[in-house]
């Protein structure tokens, strides 16, 4: 058995796996049911025993499901393997099935009239691929909490938030629809809350807690009224396609229509048929041109109506994904627990806008105008955060600045259509990022809790482990060759440069020059950090004289994650050949079968033209210059010039912008002033007007006074006697017997 | 054979006669006797009607309001002698404790 045959077998074949995908999110609900019940009880060993292995055996789960999805079978031939398929579309004609994918559908969730929710599960090689930086990267992260909250009185809470988190984001991964997708996403948003605000006696922590919830909230607003909005388009697209529009989406009328009554009409694979129907067409068929017809997006084009929601999914991935206006929230979650900010805040949550529009791929590419709008979003937020990094003291601050750009820059990879480099970073970006949070907390760990990296420095013979880690993932993300973060920047940069949006050829190249610019940034700001903490004398104004290396439990993970952020660069090797014989990247290759309807929309529809080439060498020395240039100018002024003029005050200029920088481009006054200020305004009106005025006094006092004054009124008629009494009764039955008799004269 | 609206007639003036009665009287027994006087107008109205028809629904009503009377009147002078025992008097006006 050779080692390509070795992975195209799976030890649990998919139809015996299938019916169990729910365990994998089972497993960690159950942790957290435990945890958060019984943690008390249990005590600290037991709660961190129950909890690292529920993601754990999450996490062989979801090995077991990933290798699952490649299953073949021997088939005719000398030694030919037929590829299985495990997940039935049905929405296609008979006998579609996706491949590389397995599904289970447990039913009926919810339906109401035509509206109707199974709750499905899937996995193919994006949401696959994702389980396995969940689950690993979580259970890493699990397990280096066990050392770093071992003084903390809540453990047993801590570990029940970060299993129900790990819960909800599984449910995020495998949902097969928006609804349950959606269900993951309110999910991770309230884990998050929870864990940032985890230390709630702090009051600054619980309002960083509160204000990415409400940042978080403004968010899923949008996300929903766009689901609503899907909703709509698929019945109009079921009022008006014709035969040549299913027979484009390879399908036809009656299949849709009983798929949608077996399905709902919000799971991806049915919207993406709608997409391949909706694709442009010189004929008389159902395009985005077309008017809709009926209901309440009457006199609207399918194009216009799906660029709007797609516009209100980017809002809503921008308040999860921490890009502008919303990402405001994110360099404030830093309140939480270091590994939380690893867990959620760097690999895997605040991603779920990228896997979001990677899902949606099929529809994003319908619309140029939402690509471009995701890619200059992604551009403009990468730079602006990048440039408030370069000023922050807070070494969690830097990094979670630092996210925020890299976010950014998948955001303009998914903007541009070159979705599998987009899906890359984001795995790379999990490796690198979440090393260097906990590289970060280890050196907290050992310096008393100290997190202004003025007050650290010299901590490379101190920390080796973190110190040699930290070094890997700073090169990582720098773009230094040969690590992952290196290759997964370029493959983006590059498909940025040479994709193209039909009607917006400039996007292309601004985005382009941005992300180079980004590039030095990003080299600039994370080797100053790197400088700042780990090299030259140790600060005098040091909390403790002398720091101490970290357990193993927290080493563990760091050096694990530190060879994953290396290594994790073969993905982006062009070993493969595509389809035309091109060589084609590794990973572009093994997500080719979640991005073929996108490809087939894209050429299709020539919404946007998708380049397919490599890099050249030169391209790669250009890049690696970039990086070179900033990292450089960093060592330069942080070994060499500062240090020499240590004592001499700054130029004024310089003392302005960096004070711009710091105080974050006074983005969240501005916030404040435009924002929060009217809303508080409008709130006092209503409180004073609504609230205490028509509410409390007119409505809730002012029944008790009219009852009151109703009721000494009626008291003089209450004089006990029965006889009184008798005669009022007798009076009524008088009245009533005078009035039907006048109904029977009449 | 005497029309039916004799007996109606005089059903509705026994009624009248003893609603007068609960309606006036003083005394708590003359008062229970009215309220009886009243149950058999309602009676005679029932064995009226019944006897119109010729089926033997009304008789079945009557005979109800004849059970339903016998307990009434039982507990009634019972909470009668009662009142007498704790009070010493039988005089509706006396008894205002509905007041309270």
């Amino acid at each position: 058995m050779n080692l390509a045959e070795f992975f195209q077998v799976a030890p649990v074949a998919p139809d015996l796996l299938a019916p169990s995908l729910g365990l994998i999110i089972a497993l960690p609900l159950l942790g957290a049911f435990i945890c958060g019940v019984f943690g008390r009880m249990l005590g600290r060993a037991n709660v961190h025993l129950i909890a690292c292995s529920a993601v754990a055996g999450a996490f062989v789960l979801s090995v077991l499901a990933f290798w699952a999805t490649s299953h073949t079978a021997p088939g005719a031939g000398d030694g030919a393997r037929r590829l299985l398929a495990f997940y039935r579309n049905p929405f296609g004609i008979e006998a579609d099935f996706v491949r590389y994918a397995l599904a289970y559908d447990y039913g009926t969730w919810f339906a109401v009239g035509d509206f109707r929710v199974n709750f499905g599960l899937a996995v193919d090689h994006l949401s696959g691929i994702l389980l396995l930086v969940i689950t690993g990267v979580g259970f890493l992260i699990h397990l280096y909490s066990t050392s770093y909250m071992e003084h903390d009185d809540g453990y047993w809470r801590y570990f029940a938030y970060l299993n129900l988190f790990v819960a909800a984001m599984l449910t995020l991964v495998l949902a097969d629809n928006l609804v349950l997708l959606f269900v993951g996403w309110e999910g991770v948003g309230m884990a998050s809350y929870l864990l940032i605000g985890f230390w709630y006696t702090d009051p600054a922590k619980a309002w960083a807690g509160r204000k990415a919830f409400v940042t978080n909230r403004i968010g899923d607003f949008a996300f929903l009224i766009a689901t609503f909005l899907m909703v709509l388009l698929v019945s109009a697209f079921t009022r008006q396609a014709n035969a040549g529009d299913y027979a484009m989406a390879g399908s036809n009328s009656q299949r849709y229509q009983a798929a949608l009554q077996e399905k709902g009409p919000l799971t991806f694979k049915g919207l993406e048929k709608m997409a391949e129907g909706l694709m442009d067409s010189n004929s008389d068929k159902v395009d985005l041109t077309t008017p809709i017809e009926a209901g309440p997006l009457e006199g609207y084009t399918f194009g216009g109506v799906m660029t709007a929601a797609l516009l209100l999914f980017l809002l809503g991935a921008a308040g999860k994904s921490a890009q502008l206006p919303l990402y405001v929230w994110l360099p404030d979650a830093m309140a939480g627990p270091t590994p939380v900010s690893a867990l959620i805040h760097a690999a895997t949550m605040v991603t779920a806008g990228v896997y979001l529009f990677s899902r949606m791929a099929a529809l994003l590419v319908l619309s140029p105008t939402a690509m471009a709008t995701v890619a200059i979003i992604g551009a403009l937020t990468s730079l602006l955060a990048a440039l408030i990094a370069f000023a922050q003291d807070d070494i969690k601050k830097v990094l979670a600045y630092s996210t925020v750009s890299q976010l950014g820059i998948m955001f303009m990879g998914v903007g541009m259509g070159i979705f599998w480099a987009a899906v890359l970073h984001l795995v790379t970006h999990a490796f690198f990022k979440a090393c260097l949070f906990l590289g970060a907390g280890s050196v907290m760990h050992g310096n008393g809790d100290e997190t202004d990296i003025k007050k650290l420095g010299g901590l490379r013979h101190e920390m080796k482990w973190t110190w040699g880690t930290f070094l890997v993932a700073t090169l990582a993300i720098t773009g230094i060759i040969p690590l992952s973060g290196f290759f997964s920047k370029d493959a983006i940069l590059h498909g940025v440069h040479h994709n193209h949006l039909e009607g917006l050829h400039w996007v292309s190249s601004a985005v382009y020059y941005l992300g180079l610019v980004i590039a030095a940034s990003t080299a600039f700001y994370m080797t100053r950090l790197y400088l700042l903490t780990f090299e030259g004398p140790r600060s005098k104004e040091a909390r403790v004289a002398h720091a101490h290396e970290s357990a193993w439990q927290m080493t563990l993970p760091l050096v694990v994650l530190a060879v994953l952020s290396v290594v994790a660069a073969v993905y982006a090797f062009p070993l493969m050949r595509s389809s035309s014989g091109q060589p084609q990247a590794v990973f572009e290759n093994f997500l080719s079968p979640v991005f073929s309807a996108m490809n087939r929309i894209a050429n299709g529809a020539k919404t946007v033209e998708l380049d397919t080439s490599v890099p050249h060498l030169a391209d790669y020395v250009f890049a690696w210059l970039v990086a070179l240039s900033g990292g450089g100018a960093a060592a330069f002024l942080y070994l060499r010039f500062f240090p020499a003029r240590a004592g001499q005050p700054a130029p004024a200029f310089a003392r302005a912008v960096r004070r711009t920088a710091q105080n974050k481009f006074y983005v969240d006054e501005l916030y404040e002033f435009i924002v929060i200020r009217p809303v508080k305004f409008m709130s006092f009106i209503l409180f004073r007007v609504v609230d205490a005025l028509l509410i409390d006094t007119v409505a809730v006092r002012g029944t008790a006074w009219v009852t009151a004054r109703v009721g000494s009124a009626l008291r003089y008629v209450q004089t006990g006697d029965a006889q009184a009494y008798a005669a009022v009764m007798a009076l009524a039955l008088l009245g009533g017997v005078a009035y039907a008799l006048i109904q029977v004269m009449q | 054979m005497v029309p039916i609206t004799y007996y109606l007639l005089l059903a509705a003036a026994l009624f009248c006669m003893g609603m007068f009665g609960v309606l006036v009287r003083r005394n708590a027994l003359v008062v229970f006797m009215c309220v009886e006087l009243m149950l058999n107008a309602a009676n005679l109205t029932f064995l009226a009607f019944a006897r119109m028809r010729g089926d033997s629904i009304g008789h079945v009503s009557a005979f109800f309001v004849i059970a339903v009377a016998a307990a009434e009147a039982a507990i009634g002078l019972a909470i009668v002698i009662a009142v007498f025992r704790s009070r010493g008097s039988v005089l509706v006006e006396d008894i205002r404790t509905m007041k309270h």
